[in-house]
């Protein structure tokens, strides 16, 4: 007869969930440090190397801030659409178009930083909302799936980048590459390379967590995510919350695209979002729909991601990194699932039936 | 203790289909289960009782595998047994027809019949699964649509479905929750005609109900659990009504006639809250769901609905509170016309609404108990103030509602789809009555209670009825319904045969009705 088995609950615990996930990152760092073992690279150095290049020196820091801001804001953009139950692949896209709409304020504008960074602030917003408008009245009025739609804007919003970067507004002052010239302002920086986007990214996210949770609207947002058909029997306009939620998805991927041109990369860039908004919906996987948790979340793909730049210059591919970069990801998943299952204990002992 | 003794009709040293012996299941801060033993014999139907939340739909979650106990064991033809998913227990013969249907809802019949079935065939055409499920219907004597989605079905139907399902598995042993709560009394019927012939063919069934004269019927044997542990299992020969429903509740349960009312009580208004006038629905398919109806409600009165489910009270509970446009007529609230269907509009002018699937439309399961319980009031203060959402306050309302209904939690913060099916039921009844100033529509509202819960829901309906509110109250009891009702009017094919005065009305009379025969001296259409 087989033992008792285990059970599968359909909610699982936050703190199991904590417990695995750092059992799967740990058992996949010692995978990881086996197989770089065996291919001839020390993994002792190179896990030193990556601690004092990530947590472990000032600059380190500096670099993980600013990963970590485009990923906070993506990251929330994917998450504050997913509590209404929809799921916006394209931060990719609205991050482009909140990039190109404040680089063209900077370029055309002349003015003080006093007065054109706010200025740009609203123009990235309105490119991500821009963006995203299509999907959402096609969701919202005509049913179409926005799964697709955003996803297929991605490839228009990062053609469009490389077309202005390479055209209209090509560097012509340093000749540079795919790129706009350097930006006339830049969001001023608070510590080290770091600027206040980062700061500012994080309020947004609290703000976010907040919003959700103390106000009508997010209880509005909560209730059309869990049932749709219960939130029209209480009388929400379900329509107009997911307008209004896939706006403001769009608005965040916009300005995280606005901060990097403005805070981080001080040009228009082709290939410039980096993957940032597919990355937000990582995050928020693995911030499991909660705004809080999109910080511990983005502060682990930062991470990932840092110690990947810092792998590629000790000679490992580009490719290598990214197996890594998702094996980890992977165990995390695993662990998820299992965090569901529970050891049922059984205190008869089984078997007689007279 | 393991008293083996087969009941007349079974071979002597036959083993039962099922044991449990033990059985204890808990949740935090519940014992669902705690030392339930019983034994199930082939060639019986075993009906199973008990109060809400007395732990029945966890002793059979525990036997098919949805749930492990903690404690005891399964023994099935005399062999121990675990089972660690449902579908194990469905492979040993053991298939459970849920309380709340588990279809996907953008299927089709025939494609639900199918789902996840080893003898489905490999390569199926729609064309080839609906011949087979038309089949399996005509075999079973269960009539269904094979090519109807299952989203466009009436509660009644979609049960249908659940029951082919399994029973196109080859169960030996069917266990049934609640499954006449959302049938009609023919429909019972055949259920109970199909389930006699199941069990004429050697095979066991377990059925939970409230229903006790039901359980009278149809069962063997009767097993009662109060608190989560046996009371007893009982000859259903040597029972009765009464006796069974003292056993379980630990109480008598008085019945009594609710139409009188007490000193102090408001009268029934003279001018309407809410009229409908020709008021006519189609449905997308263009039939004619609703068909000129004229209406009108008083404060102070119980209109009794009868009629059999699925003649037009799914739509007509829809038009009455703003979730469904009609498509000819008019609506009148106050004597104004409304010119759009708009549930928000209906419940700021104090309409409440206790829908007959409450899981599916009144409730969000995977939310906790607190957030469903604010959905009527979170627009309003003290929760709602200038947009926010007092999260302390609707706790506060959470506990208060539950308190009224009765209903214990352990923890407001946990899913509500936890709780048993009729605690839901009652928390959903208790939020709408605090709405309902005006107007309560109650679809089915005692479905899935138990009787002390019943009468207790009917006291709510009186009650609201002696505060002035004009209630709705559409049901297939037609005992309860001319226990509170002052006018009872009856639906069938979408129309409202005739409203009559209770006093008047004989079962005879609305049995007539409900099959579409206009009986004499009863006006046709609406009063008035
Ligand atoms: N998954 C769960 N988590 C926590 N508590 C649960 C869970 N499932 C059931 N319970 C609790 O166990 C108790 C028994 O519930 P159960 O659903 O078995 O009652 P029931 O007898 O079927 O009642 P009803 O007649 O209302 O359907 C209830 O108090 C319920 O809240
Ligand atoms: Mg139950």
């Amino acid at each position: 007869m087989a033992a008792r088995a285990f059970q599968r609950l359909p909610s699982a615990p936050a703190g199991r969930i904590l417990v695995l996930r750092l059992a799967a990152i740990v058992l996949s760092l010692f995978i990881i440090a086996g197989v770089l073992a065996l291919s001839g690279h020390s993994p002792v150095t190179l896990a030193e190397l990556i601690l004092r290049s990530t947590l472990g020196s000032r600059f380190g820091l500096e670099d993980l801030a600013l990963f970590m801001c485009p990923l906070l804001l993506t990251g929330a953009a994917v998450t504050v659409c997913g509590t209404i139950g929809l799921w916006n692949i394209g931060a990719e896209g609205q991050f482009y178009a909140g990039a190109i709409a404040a680089t063209g304020v900077a370029l055309g504008l002349h003015g003080p930083a006093v007065v054109l960074l706010p200025i740009m602030t609203i123009a990235g917003i309105l490119g991500g909302m821009a963006w995203i408008t299509v999907p959402t009245l096609a969701r919202a009025y005509a049913g179409v799936n926005e799964i697709i739609t955003t996803l297929l804007l991605n490839f228009i919003a990062s053609l469009l980048t490389y077309y202005l970067t390479t055209g209209p507004w090509r560097d012509r002052i340093s000749g540079a590459q795919v790129s706009t010239q350097r930006l006339p302002v830049a969001i001023p920086e608070m510590w080290g390379i770091v600027h206040w986007g980062f700061p500012v990214a994080i309020v947004i996210v609290v703000g976010l967590a907040l919003v959700l949770s103390r106000t009508r609207w997010g209880y509005e947002i909560r209730i059309g995510g869990a049932n749709p058909e219960a939130a029209r029997y209480a009388g929400i306009p379900v329509r107009l919350r997911i307008i209004s939620v896939m706006l403001l998805s769009g608005a965040l991927a916009g300005l995280a695209g606005m901060f990097e041109v403005a805070g981080t990369v001080h040009r228009l860039q082709g290939g410039m979002a980096n993957n940032f908004g597919y990355l937000g919906i990582v995050v928020a996987v693995l911030a499991r729909g909660s705004c809080l948790n999109v910080i511990p979340a983005a502060l682990l793909m930062a991470l990932i991601l840092d110690s990947g730049i810092v792998m590629q210059t000790q000679q490992l591919s580009a490719s290598v990194v990214l197996a890594i970069t998702g094996l980890i990801l992977f165990m995390i998943a695993i662990g998820d699932e299992l965090a569901h299952y529970r050891p049922v204990a059984s205190t008869t002992p089984k078997g007689k039936a007279s | 203790m393991n008293k083996q003794s087969a009941p007349p009709g079974v071979a002597p040293g036959t083993p039962p289909v099922l044991q449990l012996r033990g059985i204890g299941k808990f949740f935090p801060g519940v014992i669902a289960n705690k030392d339930v033993d019983l034994d199930v014999w082939p060639g019986e139907i075993h009906a199973l009782l008990g109060e809400n939340g007395a732990g029945k739909s966890t002793l059979m979650n525990v036997v098919t595998g949805i749930y492990q106990p903690e404690e005891g064991e399964i023994i099935l033809d005399g062999y121990g047994q675990t089972f660690t998913a449902p579908q194990e227990a469905i492979r040993a013969g053991i298939g459970m027809v849920h309380q709340h249907f588990k279809l996907v809802q953008a299927f089709t019949v025939a494609e639900n019949i199918h789902l996840g079935w080893d003898e489905a065939p490999r390569i199926a055409s729609p064309a080839v699964m609906e011949a087979r499920t038309r089949e399996i219907s005509e075999r079973f004597g269960f009539p269904v649509r094979p090519d109807a989605r299952v989203c466009d079905l009436s509660a009644g139907e979609q049960q249908r479905v659940e029951i082919l399902r399994v029973l196109a598995r080859k169960a030996r042993l069917l266990i049934m929750d609640e499954p006449t709560a959302v049938l009609t009394p023919e429909e019972t019927g055949e259920l109970f005609r199909a389930l006699k012939a199941f069990r004429a063919q050697g095979n066991a069934v377990i059925i939970i109900s409230h229903k006790l004269d039901e359980v009278m019927e149809i069962s063997d044997r009767v097993s009662i659990l109060r608190g989560g542990r046996k009371v007893g299992t009982f000859n259903t020969a040597d029972c009765n009504p009464s006796m069974l429903a003292a056993t379980m509740v630990g109480r008598d349960i008085v019945r009594r006639n609710m139409r009188a009312r007490p000193e102090g009580a408001a009268p029934i208004a003279p001018d309407p809250v809410m009229q409908l006038r020709n008021v006519s629905v189609r449905d997308d398919r263009g039939v004619e769901t609703l068909r000129d109806v004229s209406l009108d409600l008083h404060g102070g009165e119980i209109l009794g609905i009868a009629g059999v489910a699925g003649n037009g009270q799914r739509e007509l509970t829809h038009v009455l509170t703003g979730l469904m446009a009609r498509t000819s007529g008019e609506i009148l609230l106050d004597g104004s016309l409304v010119d759009r269907a708009d549930p928000a509009l209906f419940a700021r002018a104090g309409v409440g609404h206790i829908p007959e699937d409450r899981l599916r439309s009144a409730l969000a399961p995977s939310l906790s108990v607190t957030t469903n319980m604010a959905l009527r009031e979170y627009p309003y203060p003290p929760i709602g103030t200038h947009g926010l959402y007092d999260a302390q306050a609707a706790g506060v309302l959470a506990r208060d509602i539950a308190e009224l209904a009765q209903v214990t939690i352990p923890d407001f913060a946990m899913p509500i789809r936890n709780l048993s099916g009729g605690n839901q039921q009652r928390l959903v009844a208790r939020r709408e009555i605090r709405i309902a100033s005006r107007v309560l529509v109650a679809a089915y509202p005692a479905r899935g209670l138990d009787i002390g819960a019943i009468a207790t829901m009917l006291g709510y309906l009186t009650d609201l009825r002696d505060q002035g509110v004009a209630v709705v109250f559409i049901s297939e009891d037609l005992e309860d319904l001319l226990n509170v009702s002052d006018r009872i009017g009856v639906m069938f094919h979408g129309r409202l045969m005739s409203v009559i005065d209770a006093e008047a009305a004989d079962m005879a009379t609305i049995g007539l009705l409900m099959g579409g025969r206009d009986a004499a001296g009863t006006q046709p259409g609406a009063t008035q």
